[in-house]
């Protein structure tokens, strides 16, 4: 019997590897699928908690047991395939330390500052918490207010957080840790297109004949979709693979033409492609003249540092000006981009011309389909907006966007990064559906919306993410709530800017996390939380799909989720306590109302009964509050986008698919946007029609290479790069606690040119200390292995809460996006 | 309900299990020049099977081990050798025989 039940589960095994694969088996292996109570497993489908990517996983639950896991067959975006942070997904709920009390820094019976993390209970949280939010307000206004929050939020929860500060405290001081990770995509988007996120989607994939990896490290970091270009390539012998990075690692494995460029070059190598295109006379002259326009945006725009910081006090344009432009013509951008020859960006990048050229090649033959993918090589980047324009400029120039294998596609870190920090608008400037803060109109619409006074929303952005470590660090940031993120491990420059911040006897910091981390850790209060398919959750993908999961199991009890957390607090304050008095005169009604009554439960986000939510669910926050919470918080959400091409379908339907593609019309998702027949936002006639800028054109911008704001010297002579690990993702808060992910790779570790090791007199496995001009950090060296550095660069990834190589990086941040450049500093390397 | 999973998990993660048969699936991308050595590999790989490969160089296997731990090694063994492009776990259950 015990044979017979393995053969069976094994051949379940077997069957749904090979329709993943799309190959046949031997029948014998197959037929062994009949009835028996072996098949009474519970299957529910749920997003996956890690990348961007946004496959789905279905977990199987039988006798109250999860027993089994698998990708989901019926997913479009990861056809069955699970990469193997999916495939241990379950575990992350379980690690031996989750936190289950709120636990507030004390000494005798009180909080103190410098006291031990003592168990309090979830009231005695709050009032602490509602006595420095009301301390603050009265000394501080609402600027000396500001919270963190995350592209892990579920939809609903970046909603109620963006809410609750921007109508509520009345602060724009929000920003998510998409700021580390997207900020400068949407840069890009917006300058060039008007409106965010990518036009096309990872069927594009299927459909190409060419794929260039910008900054990009798919195998490890998007595996899935990595899967995908690796079966594109082996299965259709024409595509061509290129990837272009700092230093070689898995990817370049797949790749026929493989680059290694010096830091900060990928700009010139961009403007020679334009060149090329120009030059072989392969411009689609057709769609350049109907569809873009050309602007010579400003330069030397400084590197987002403080502004006594000597490079910001030399820079021209470092203020209100770096974001501007004036309109050229093609000729005048054909001048510009010609200094960019194939010699003179080949010395400078360190690519051999004829690397150069085979790839300019992929774009300029009008004949080849061409996806462009990229992150955080791009986008953590002192230019990483313009990285984003001078990429579209590429396939604008040759009209390769918009349609089937033509995709230039922004990648993205987090599972919800394009789904709660951007399209809910978490940012310090921004609200939902692409609208921002210092826009009267949209203001006055998302203040109908939310129905608040006039005025409510302050019209000044916010505090950023790195600005809001530095005005911690100055004591004008005094209550502060961090929320799904681990920022003390990933922000730069942590030992001078982060840190200090937390620890000033001015400021309280709230942590909500389900675990200690780094953060929790320099907090004064932490609170736990629970996470992924203990709560209900809406997320948004890379390609704007919008995947909704049920709640499948109770929290540990005494964790809470950020959703309940943030409504249950909201309770703690009258009105009158957060707005003055000229504000609630224009809506008297709202006297005496709680700050709950005025945002939540409003006649809107409580509409829905808690009758809606199916029966045999679970759902705890919305059986605590009495209504479908979340429901109404989506469909509330839901309203500034609908009509205005950022449509999303009714929340239910949600429920049934795996995902749809915004925006959703007449019920049908949008695959590529921009494009008449697919896109239905495009007029008739206008084949092509970029419609976020008012004349339909997107824009062409000649932008030059400007040097990073540090550069290997004598004393500091090598390029820092940082990054990820397959089997880690990000902070490894969660996969650090999954036994056999820490196991397969538990420190992280410097790779270095085995010559560079040589030359120090170093070998493979040696402790050393990477150090800068701000901190030092000490770690073993790798000479071998899965990444192999250049020599003149080492690369360590951040996933280490034991190694913190953010003590050593710079807090240079792109000037327009304002995201930090991760991927550039100058160290030295010494034994310890 | 919620006890019982924790407590399974738990367990699960923290000792081994003799009682516990598990069984994984996985798809591999090999270069085509490599499959023979990627293949081999795989078969000399403890608990594992082929049960396919296709002329592109997907091959789909199986391991089967006492614990997940376990078969989190074996993946960890094969996972970076050379020619191996990709690899995806599929499907992975357990059976607790008593």
């Amino acid at each position: 019997m015990t044979i017979n039940r393995r053969e069976f589960i094994k051949a379940n095994a077997v069957a749904a590897a090979a329709a993943v694969a799309g190959v046949s088996i031997p029948a014998n292996a197959t037929n062994l699928i009949t009835s028996s109570d072996v098949t009474k497993l519970k299957w529910d489908k749920a997003p996956c908690r890690f990348c961007g990517t946004g496959c789905s996983v279905n977990v199987g639950v039988m006798d109250g047991k999860v027993v089994a896991t698998h990708g989901d067959i019926k997913s479009p975006v990861n056809k069955g395939l699970n990469c193997i942070k999916g495939y241990f997904l379950s575990k992350i709920m379980y690690g031996k330390d989750r936190l289950t009390t709120p636990l507030l820094r004390m000494k005798n019976g009180k909080f103190d500052k410098e006291g031990d993390f003592t168990p309090i209970t979830w009231d005695a949280a709050f009032d602490i918490m509602a006595e420095k939010t009301k301390q603050t307000l009265k000394e501080k206004g609402p600027t000396g207010i500001g919270m963190f929050g995350s592209g892990q939020w579920t939809v609903f929860e970046g909603y109620a957080a963006s809410k609750l500060m921007k109508a509520g405290f009345r602060s724009n001081n929000i920003d998510p840790n998409a700021r580390h990770c997207m900020a400068s995509a949407v840069g890009g988007f917006m300058r060039t297109f008007g409106i965010d996120e990518p036009m096309g989607c990872y069927d594009d994939i299927e459909a190409t004949d060419a794929m260039v990896l910008w900054g990009s490290n798919m195998a490890e970091m998007h595996p899935i979709l990595w899967t995908r270009i690796t079966d594109r390539r082996l299965s259709a012998p024409h595509v061509k693979v290129a990837v272009l990075s700092t230093f070689a690692h898995r990817s370049s494995d797949l790749a026929d033409n493989s680059m290694i460029f010096t830091p900060q070059t990928d700009l010139a190598i961009l403007n020679f492609i334009a060149h090329y295109i120009i030059k072989t006379n392969r411009v689609n002259k057709d769609f350049v003249n109907k569809h873009t326009n050309f602007r010579l945006g400003n330069t030397d725009i400084g590197y987002g540092l403080r502004p006594e910081h000597h490079l910001e006090k030399k820079a021209k344009n470092n203020g209100k000006t770096a974001g501007g432009s004036s309109p050229i013509n093609f000729e005048q951008y054909a001048e510009f981009v010609s200094t960019y020859t194939a010699e003179y960006t080949s010395k400078l990048s360190g690519v051999p011309v004829d690397n150069l050229n085979a790839l300019a090649e992929l774009y300029a033959d009008p004949k080849t389909k061409v996806c462009s993918f990229w992150t955080m090589g791009f986008n953590q980047h002192t230019r990483g907006v313009w990285a984003n324009n001078l990429v579209y400029n590429i396939h604008l120039l040759t009209g390769k966007i918009s349609t089937p294998g033509n995709s230039p596609f922004s990648l993205t870190g987090q599972p919800s990064a394009c789904g709660t920090a951007r399209e809910v608008g978490t940012f310090s400037h921004r609200l939902p559906a692409d609208m921002v803060v210092n826009n009267k109109k949209h203001r006055d619409l998302s203040e109908k919306l939310w129905k608040i006074p006039t005025g409510t929303i302050p019209p000044k952005p916010g505090y950023h993410a790195v600005l809001q470590n530095r005005k911690l660090k100055d004591g004008e940031l005094n209550f502060y709530w961090s929320m799904c993120n681990n920022n003390m491990q990933a922000a730069a420059n942590l030992n001078e800017e982060a840190y200090p911040g937390y620890r000033n006897p001015k400021n309280f910091v709230v942590v909500s996390d389900p675990y200690p981390t780094v953060t929790a850790q320099a907090a004064d209060l932490i609170l736990p939380t629970a996470m992924w398919v203990e709560k209900e959750g809406v997320y948004g993908n890379a390609e704007r799909r919008t995947q909704a999961w049920y709640q499948m199991v109770e929290a540990p009890e005494g964790a809470k989720s950020d959703l309940w957390q943030l409504v249950e607090f909201s309770k703690r304050f009258r009105i009158e306590e957060v707005w003055p008095k000229e504000l609630l005169d224009k809506n008297p009604t709202y006297k005496g109302k709680s700050m709950y009554e005025v945002l939540y439960k409003n006649g809107q986000v409580n509409k829905f009964s808690i009758n809606q939510v199916p029966t045999d669910r679970l759902n705890d926050e919305a059986r605590h509050f009495g209504f479908y919470i979340q429901k109404g918080l989506f469909e509330e959400y839901a309203s500034f986008g609908r009509g205005k091409a950022h449509d999303l379908a009714d929340y239910d339907r949600y429920h049934e698919e795996r995902g749809l593609r915004w925006p959703v019309v007449d019920g049908k998702e949008t695959l590529r946007r921009f494009k008449e027949g697919s896109d239905p936002y495009v007029e008739a006639g206008r084949d092509f029609q970029f419609y976020g800028k008012k004349d339909g054109k997107a824009i062409i911008f000649a932008l030059p290479y400007e040097p990073p704001a540090e550069s290997p010297d004598a004393e500091f002579d090598m390029w820092l790069s940082t990054g990820r690990v397959l089997e880690h993702w990000h902070s490894g808060s969660m996969t650090q606690r999954v036994p056999e992910l820490y196991k397969a790779v538990p420190d992280a570790l410097v790779y270095m040119h085995p010559d560079d090791a040589k030359n120090r007199g170093m070998r493979r496995g040696d402790l050393v200390k990477i150090v800068s001009r701000r901190g030092e950090v000490q770690t073993r060296i790798e000479t071998r292995g899965r990444n192999k550095p250049p020599k003149g660069l080492v690369y360590m990834p951040w996933f280490d809460a034991s190694r913190l190589v953010n003590k050593v990086t710079l807090d240079a941040t792109d000037p327009l996006s304002k995201q930090t450049d991760f991927k550039k500093c100058a160290v030295k390397v010494v034994k310890v | 309900m919620t006890e019982n999973i924790l407590h399974i998990d738990k367990n699960s993660t923290n000792k081994q299990q003799p009682c516990e048969y598990h069984v994984a699936s996985f798809v591999a991308h090999a270069i085509k020049k490599n499959i023979t050595q990627v293949t081999e590999e795989i078969t000399c790989t403890e608990g594992a099977e082929i049960h396919a490969v296709s002329e592109e160089g997907k091959i789909v296997f199986t391991l089967e081990a006492s614990s997940q731990k376990k078969i989190g090694f074996l993946i960890d063994q094969l996972k970076h050798h050379v020619g191996l492009l990709s690899l995806s776990p599929i499907y992975h259950q357990f059976l607790t025989e008593e």
